[in-house]
């Protein structure tokens, strides 16, 4: 540092005293000095050192500060914010429906608070290291970029090597004669008065100019983004990071310039069969006689056979020839019929009327499936597992879908059938049209060939039909060996309900009393 | 001003029985000022400015190598299975520990009134920030989709519909390294913010004036301000105390809690943090030993303040040499087949030659330090601390690697190899770790020059009062 000599401060007439201030040069006298005018009575004093200096804040009478209130308060916050926040997004609460995370890692419940405890104390931490570093900033009044005392050109010292002691023009005490001479006494060196700072105080206009312009530029990429987000255009948006958004391979239906028809998706190469196709029984996956069908309607089963042969997708589905076929029938057929042929599910609750006009399709009257305990019990068990849920485990038309449709009632339910309405038993409703049904659907119902083989729905059919015998049975059609065995629960049935309705009467007896 | 210290060698380390000065020679508070603000205000050296061009080009490097990895995605690397947590974790993890000096010294040293820190704490802490930096981008770049790494932050987002799962040790990561890098920032920054005034009062160019007034916030030194500033200092520190145990901790939970043998143990936390420390204190070294040089600062980091931290990578050294054995105790204690092979395979398996390396770095090359003269001679220190910091990068290698190449299942065991991208993301790291260190070092004061006045002041009172009274506190 040079040693510059101090320029004379000449006292302006319009400028106001801010205060008078004085150097030391070492911290014994500052010390001492800040003693004797804490004495004197002065409490706005204030020393500019270079470093802290111990003992000062006695020596000045300076009062302890309420920061660490501010960074425990702080700190609290942070604590009450991680675990209200850790609980409500992976707690599964309520709070906020619809978004929460509940999945399990390690075992761990919901609301685990042993993993919560790291986050918990990161924000803790967080919050109070903020809440002390802008609230010391906030209490010491900074950033303050214009200080009265940075005008005197000696104050630079004060973050090197020298002492100010300084007293404020603002205290009570304070004239300005008797604070130099107090100063001078202590042994202070180069006593002077601070001026106000006047200069002005209007942001130059370049400078607000040039940060308009740094905000408007900023803004840019975020318009830019914004635009992006709502623009309507045709032409694909920018892709900076492409992601897997766009991919070689060639989507259904698309075409391509490598094959020379154009088509992406490419035909079966000629004289070749897929793995799986070997066995495929067009009656077996149609439900429909397709000799018959052939002597009847020739282009509709070569249609059906083109579509099996070429595009059908596996040994499984044939979803697509069946309703081509379907579509083909009603196109030739009255239009009724055909309504009926697509009404409903593993059967058809719908008007009989519909379903006794002419079908001319040739259904398969026999279940091609080989008939036996396991299919039987096969057939149970996937009736249970997709078709229950509507029609009832009893077949009824009443599962629990319809049930809650018609709590709720859902205007746009079609309650599903009851498979024991006649038109629906195998003279009128043939076993390869419920097939048919159930491979391709009907009104709300969907087609089950993807999820069910044509083997297990051949099983169902079984099913539904033993579930129709079940209802209309009599005692002869048990076997011999357990007819007694079903009387017998027969009659302890009937007596459980005699009881009942005598419990029944004799309480709504006992009532009539009582009144 | 002057001090009663004799103005000559460096007498800092043989004066029994009575503590050794902290600032050296004919020294007042003026020369502190002008040694350390020289540093910026000078043209700078020859040294450094080839120092910094060849960091710049290293750095440029990383930046080359991050942009092609996020453009061709992380194949790039050598991560393949059954090795997913490859080199940019292990990266990661050297450069948290790296970090962890700086908070140390400045903080627990602070809180412990240990003043021999005043002088090296600036300086390490800004190497907590820049390791820091460095150790952020190696798990940003590993998320696979660098540009969706703000899926870790619990933001209500409409198009993920999700939140972040606060019960996975890799989350907690995300907040502790966060957390640290701020608390660090703020810390290092307030720290400065008296130095920074000093930096602006001295300013003769109005530019630079301007600069390092807006930085300084308006600083004046008053007393009303240094009182609640210490306060909020001490404060400060009594938070990133715990804060620096727990992120390592936290990393350590990251393979702690899982199962992989190796990693499943209850050691994880108190070695990785005394793993931390010693690799953060060598890094130190590593800066220091030339920087003092360079700068000619040697009498404000003097040979006492290098002994002090040699004392330290001695004595954690010898933490991580007992944890390494420890690890082999528990291993043939617990008697899981599974754990004991892990650690056999370390030490004799194909990556035996990692192993061997790590424990001749980090067990056997810091009891050196056992001897004075090693502990005060500036070269074999600095050529320890390149051994430890070799040491550390593979220890967290064998750790990372051995377990994941050959766990529970023999029919997905596989070598790992780096690929150059690899090779080059390491190197570039410390590129861009030495071009901020450097641009600091111009830019910065890179001594507390406050808190140096003040260790000064303390002995010179104790000089002027009583020659013979001993400080013990």
């Amino acid at each position: 540092m040079t040693e510059s000599q101090p320029k004379p401060q000449t006292v302006a007439d319009d400028k106001k005293v801010h205060g008078v201030v004085a150097e030391f040069t070492d911290v014994d006298s500052l010390l001492a000095a800040c003693r004797r005018v804490r004495d004197a009575g002065y409490t706005k004093a204030d020393a500019f050192t270079p470093f802290p200096v111990h003992g000062i804040d006695t020596a000045l009478g300076i009062k302890p500060t309420v920061l660490p209130w501010i960074s425990l308060a702080a700190g609290l916050t942070g604590t009450t914010i991680a675990l209200l926040m850790q609980i409500s997004l992976n707690g599964q609460t309520d709070l906020f429906e619809g978004i929460q995370y509940p999945y399990i890692i390690s075992g761990k419940p919901f609301i685990s608070l042993p993993a919560f405890i790291p986050v918990t104390f990161e924000l803790t931490i967080l919050l109070a290291s903020f809440g002390t570093f802008f609230g010391m900033w906030a209490l010491n009044g900074l950033p303050k970029f214009s200080n009265p005392m940075f005008t005197s050109p000696r104050f630079d010292r004060a973050t090197d090597d020298t002492f100010f002691l300084f007293l404020d023009a603002k205290d009570s005490r304070f004239d300005e004669a008797g604070a130099k001479a107090l100063l001078g006494e202590l042994g202070g060196e180069y006593v002077e008065p601070v001026m106000e700072d006047d200069s002005s105080k209007v942001i130059p206009k370049g400078l607000l100019i040039a940060l308009a312009t740094v905000i408007c530029l900023s803004s840019i990429p975020a318009l830019a983004v914004l635009r992006m987000r709502v623009t309507k255009s045709g032409s694909p948006r920018f892709h900076i990071f492409p992601d897997m958004d766009f991919s070689p391979s060639k989507d259904a239906q698309q075409t391509t310039t490598l094959f020379a028809d154009g088509r992406a998706m490419r035909p079966d190469v000629p004289g070749t069969v897929r793995r799986g196709e070997m066995d495929w029984d067009l009656n077996f996956k149609t439900g429909i006689d397709m000799d018959e069908l052939a002597s009847i309607d020739a282009p509709r089963a070569a249609q059906l056979v083109a579509m099996q042969s070429d595009v059908a997708v596996d040994d499984e589905d044939e979803v697509a020839p069946e309703e081509a076929a379907d579509e083909e029938a009603s196109a030739e057929e009255p239009a009724v019929e055909e309504q009926a042929a697509e009404e409903d599910t593993a059967d058809e609750a719908e008007p009989a009327a519909a379903a006794e006009t002419a079908d001319n399709t040739p259904w398969l009257t026999e279940n091609p499936l080989e008939l036996s305990d396991e299919a039987l019990a096969r057939g149970q068990q996937q009736f249970n597992i997709y078709c229950s849920v509507c029609h009832g485990m009893n077949g009824r038309g009443n599962g629990l879908v319809n049930r809650r449709a018609q709590k709720i009632l859902a205007t746009t339910w079609t309650p599903p059938s009851n498979m024991h309405d006649p038109t629906l038993y195998s003279d009128v409703y043939p076993d390869g049209k419920l097939f048919s049904t159930i491979t391709n659907g009907v009104r709300k119902m969907p087609g089950y060939a993807s999820q069910i083989k044509a083997k297990d729905r051949w099983a169902i059919v079984a099913y539904v039909r033993a579930l129709q015998a079940s209802q209309d049975a009599t005692l002869e059609d048990v076997p011999e060996s357990q007819r007694s065995g079903v009387e017998k629960e027969q009659a302890e049935v009937q007596a459980k309900l005699k009881a009942a309705a005598e419990a029944e009467a004799a309480k709504a007896a006992e009532a009539a009393n009582a009144e | 001003m002057s001090l009663a210290i004799p103005n000559g060698l460096d007498n800092s380390n043989d004066r029994p029985g009575q503590r050794a000065p902290l600032v050296l020679g004919d020294t007042n508070y003026h020369s502190i000022t002008e040694a350390v603000c020289k540093i910026a205000e000078q043209p700078p050296s020859r040294a450094w400015v080839i120092g910094f061009l060849v960091s710049v080009h290293l750095a440029t490097m990383l930046g080359l190598c991050i942009a092609y990895l996020i453009y061709t995605g992380v194949g790039v690397w050598g991560n393949r299975a059954p090795i997913f947590w490859g080199w940019p974790i292990v990266n990661f993890v050297f450069w948290v520990g790296i970090g962890h000096a700086g908070t140390l010294i400045s903080a627990i040293l602070y809180l412990f009134r240990q003043e021999w820190r005043t002088s090296i704490n600036r300086t390490a802490e800004a190497m907590t920030i820049f390791a820091v930096v460095c150790a952020g981008t190696f798990p940003g770049i590993h998320v696979g989709r660098a540009w969706l790494a703000f899926w870790l932050a619990p933001y209500p987002s409409l198009n993920l519909w999700m939140w972040p799962q606060f019960r996975s040790p890799l989350l907690w990561d995300v907040f502790a390294v966060s957390t640290y890098a701020t608390v660090s920032l703020l810390f290092w920054y307030m720290g400065m913010v008296p130095d920074l005034a000093t930096f602006r009062d001295r300013s003769k160019n109005p530019y630079r004036r301007a600069v390092y007034g807006v930085l300084a916030l308006g600083w004046s030194g008053s007393s009303r301000h240094w009182m609640r500033y210490e306060k909020a200092y001490a404060l400060l520190a009594a938070f990133a105390a715990p804060l620096v145990l727990s992120v390592h901790t936290i990393v350590s939970f990251d393979f702690a809690v899982s199962q992989v043998p190796g990693w499943h143990t209850t050691i994880f936390p108190p070695y990785f943090v005394a793993g931390a420390i010693f690799s953060g204190f060598a890094m130190v070294i590593t800066l220091m030993v030339p920087a003092r040089k360079i700068f000619n600062i040697e009498k404000l980091i003097t040979i006492r303040h290098l002994e002090n931290m040699c004392k330290i990578i001695l004595t954690t050294g010898l933490i991580v040499g007992l944890a390494y054995g420890t690890e082999f105790f528990i291993a043939w204690f617990g008697q899981v087949p599974e754990e004991k092979f892990a650690f056999v395979n370390r030490a004799f398996g194909p990556y035996w030659w990692a192993y061997w390396t790590m424990i001749t770095c980090n067990v056997i090359s810091p009891n050196i330090f056992w001897s004075k003269k090693a502990r005060t001679t500036p070269w074999i220190m600095f050529v320890v601390s390149i051994f430890v910091n070799i040491g550390m990068w593979f220890e967290r290698f064998v750790i990372t690697i051995t377990s994941l190449s050959r766990d529970y299942l023999p029919s997905a065991w596989a070598y790992f190899s780096p690929t150059w991208v690899d090779w080059c993301m390491l190197i570039g790291s410390f590129g861009l770790f030495f071009t901020l260190f450097l641009l600091f070092c111009r830019l910065m004061p890179i001594i507390n020059m406050a808190e140096t006045k003040a260790t000064l002041a303390k002995e010179l009172h104790m000089a002027h009062a009583d020659h013979s009274h001993e400080d013990d506190h």
